[in-house]
């Protein structure tokens, strides 16, 4: 983990005379939390950090917060960026709201971040945590010297369990080597196969009492490196008015199947909208269910080519079946 | 509304939305109108300019809604007003028609065909067959009361 943070240290130190600011993880408000850190002073590299609990997804400040999409601005984004984070970044490429120009990617291959609230739930009253680290099939979890083993798949987020794609698909430089996937690429993500193995009324029970918790406050939305639409988004325009300001179930559906259509062909699995749920919904599932659905049909994955078109962007006359 | 469902009987408590492209499928149905074909009368016709008009969402909010099937209908491929806007529509219907059953509805609920102005025949057909469909599944469920309707997995996530 030392390591890891050291090289990334490196790494930057290495292109920051060519960078106007660097996007990376850092020390949070305790021992158990990351947060992002946007470097602009050389002398702030010293801060970054890169380990299990660097949980955050920064290509969503690529958009709204940075405005990387502007090719002409002289500004250059360097950016830290884990496998499923990689995703993001070509899928903002893909769409034209990133100029690929402006960013230096450095990737991180990564074996599994920590879900702080399921370690939280295993092991209350964790304090100074002083290292974790992730194996395939334990995470150690080190405070005031005394490691404590946790299995993986108590301890890791739901993303990291069926990953696909650890090591970066995009980047200007790799730090350390590339690492073995959870699951394999082809294979069908393993929750939502469950939930299809369930009946029709099961599974409406399921969603029913999933999304009866929703109180709408969008931080799905919100954290979501592809919803860019933002202070845009049709739940909150009066007109068109798709969402009433009732707080029954049929709005709470209607605004996840919002994000869902809209995120259908597009969403990396990145699980950002899961992770900042404060009622715990797993919103990610759906739109791992619709990824599987474009795959199928289109046999194609979003974020992995930054030259493809999107799906739904494009037709083919020569389809059948549909 | 009340009224309305008041005076019709319970075997036609049954109410379809179907959206159908200005250029082929309302002129069918309309087609079909002028032909004297006998037709069902649970659809509520929407006219859209074209397929490609469809936004999945139209489809979520009237099942989400309480309607009991949701028919859209346009040009044949190859045969769009636009060229090709009927090519878009297919394959947002295709995958939304199969994401449907993940969030437990019933993808019966939803059809997408494709009907041409001439083709009167085809639409009442379309229509008969759908509307019979629908009314086999009953009246749709919703999305409330079904909290309880089944053991409610224990996922890991």
């Amino acid at each position: 983990m030392k390591d890891t943070t050291n090289a990334v240290q490196e790494a930057v130190k290495k292109v920051f005379d060519g960078l106007d600011v660097v996007l990376g993880w850092k020390p949070g408000y305790d021992s158990r939390h990351m947060t992002p850190a946007f470097i602009r002073k050389a002398g702030d590299i010293d801060q970054m950090v890169f380990n299990p609990l660097c949980v955050q997804n920064l290509s969503g400040y690529l958009v709204n917060t940075l405005d990387a999409g502007d090719a002409e601005k002289e500004s250059r984004i360097g950016i830290c960026v884990k496998g499923c984070d990689s995703r993001s970044v070509v899928e903002l490429i893909q769409e034209g709201l990133v100029a690929r120009e402006r960013l230096h990617i450095i990737g991180i291959p990564c074996r599994g971040v920590v879900d702080m609230k399921k370690l939280e739930r295993l092991r209350p009253g964790l304090e100074s945590v002083e290292q974790v680290t992730v194996e395939s099939d334990e995470v150690i979890v080190t405070t005031a010297g005394n490691p404590e083993r946790f299995p993986a798949e108590k301890v890791l987020a739901h993303k990291c369990l069926q990953c696909r794609y650890p090591n970066p698909v995009i980047y200007d430089e790799l730090i350390g080597d590339p690492v073995a996937a959870r699951c394999d690429k082809d294979a069908p993500p393993p929750v939502v196969e469950t939930l299809d193995g369930l009946s029709l009324e099961e599974r409406a029970g399921f969603w029913s009492s999933e999304l009866d918790r929703c109180i709408r406050c969008y931080a799905c939305r919100n954290a979501c490196p592809l919803c860019v639409c933002q202070d845009n988004c049709i739940a909150e325009t009066r007109s068109p008015k798709w969402v009433s300001q009732r707080s029954g179930l049929p709005e709470k559906f209607l605004f996840h199947l919002i994000r869902t259509v809209h995120l259908a062909g597009r969403c990396t699995e990145c699980g950002e909208c899961m992770r900042v749920c404060p009622v715990g919904i797993p919103v990610t599932l759906l739109m791992e269910k619709m990824n599987h659905i474009v795959k199928d049909l289109f046999d194609y994955e979003a974020g992995i080519d930054p030259e493809l078109k999107l799906p739904f962007q494009g037709y083919d006359p020569s389809e059948s079946g549909i | 509304m009340e009224d309305q469902q008041a005076t019709t009987t319970q075997e036609q408590k049954i109410r379809i939305v179907g959206f159908l492209c200005n250029w082929c499928s309302y002129g069918g149905a309309d087609t079909a109108g002028v032909c004297r074909f006998k037709q069902p009368t649970d659809v509520r016709i929407v006219r859209i300019p074209c397929t490609g008009r469809m936004d999945p969402m139209f489809v979520a909010k009237a099942l989400i809604n309480g309607a009991d099937g949701v028919l859209v209908s346009g040009c044949h491929p190859n045969d769009c007003h636009y060229s090709v806007g009927n090519f878009y529509a297919r394959r947002r219907m295709e995958a939304f028609k199969r994401f449907l059953p993940f969030i437990g509805i019933d993808t019966r609920r939803f059809r997408y065909t494709w009907v041409s102005a001439s083709e009167g025949q085809v639409w009442q057909q379309v229509i008969t067959e759908f509307t019979e469909e629908i009314h086999r599944l009953g009246p749709n469920p919703g999305l409330a009361g079904t909290a309880e309707a089944g053991r409610i997995p224990a996922l890991a996530i």
